[in-house]
């Protein structure tokens, strides 16, 4: 075996597994003294309706289902005067974040509450932790939190995974085909 | 040395390691915001592109 076919074996298969090891999911955290619930009626089929609050999450990944109706309530230990916020996804470097909500206004309330449903579309990939960013700036400071949230069942249900796998085959098979000459034995 | 041999390498490593990665997350195995998914296409691509050389002179001794 050549010099440049091992190394070539090394680097196509070190290089994946080297980077995995690197990673980790950034554990939940709010900071702040804001308070804020989520209670989901529907629930994830393991655990039925379920609430997640801010005091008590942890670094826990949340498991929701794809289509639910959460009722959430949100507070502020004092008056905030003029307030902004946000909620969003983060994604990878060099990929814009996707921003879920924002508010902003000039209110005396410390208390607010709504509900909302919400039902993602199939092709947004379940059983992959996503890490949603919220942050709340009023006069008397800030609050900001991540949470691990993942997306109950598994990888088959959105018809992306079967896209991507086949793309992969396709194209590993036009790249073998393109360094073939590397596998060519040299005629002295 | 053919550069368009380095290029159709560089872009189909590229496009191998990016369905690599998007194999990964979909199964779970990287986050939604991990850097693997934007660090593995560019190491397809350089990858690639080495590759594609290292072949083109392979190809034409």
């Amino acid at each position: 075996m050549s010099l440049i076919r091992s190394l070539g074996i090394v680097v196509l298969l070190g290089a994946p597994l080297g980077l995995l090891t690197t990673t980790s999911t950034a554990d939940a955290a709010v900071t702040g003294n804001c308070t804020a619930t989520a209670s989901f009626i529907t629930g994830t089929k393991a655990r039925g309706p379920f609430t997640v609050d801010t005091a008590t999450i942890g670094n826990d990944t949340i498991k929701v289902r794809r289509s639910d109706t959460v009722e959430w309530k949100g507070g502020v230990p004092a008056p905030p005067g003029t307030f902004s916020g946000f909620v969003k996804i983060d994604l990878p470097p060099l990929v814009p974040d996707v921003t879920v909500e924002t508010w902003k206004g000039d209110s005396q309330t410390t208390e607010n509450s709504g509900t909302k449903k919400y039902d993602l579309p199939g092709i947004v990939p379940a059983g992959v932790t996503f890490q949603v960013i919220g942050r709340h700036a009023d006069t008397n400071g800030v609050c900001s939190g991540v949470v691990d949230v993942e997306i109950e069942g598994g990888p088959f249900d959105s018809p992306l995974t079967a896209v991507s796998l086949v793309g992969t085959v396709v194209t590993a098979a036009g790249s073998a085909g393109a360094v073939r000459p590397l596998f060519r034995r040299v005629r002295s | 040395m053919k550069i368009g041999r380095i290029v159709i390498t560089g872009v189909l490593c590229l496009r191998l390691f990016g369905f690599i990665a998007l194999d990964l997350m979909f199964f779970g195995v990287v986050s939604l915001n991990s850097a693997v998914l934007t660090i593995l296409p560019l190491i397809g691509l350089v990858l690639g592109g080495v590759l594609g050389a290292v072949a083109s002179t392979r190809g034409s001794a």
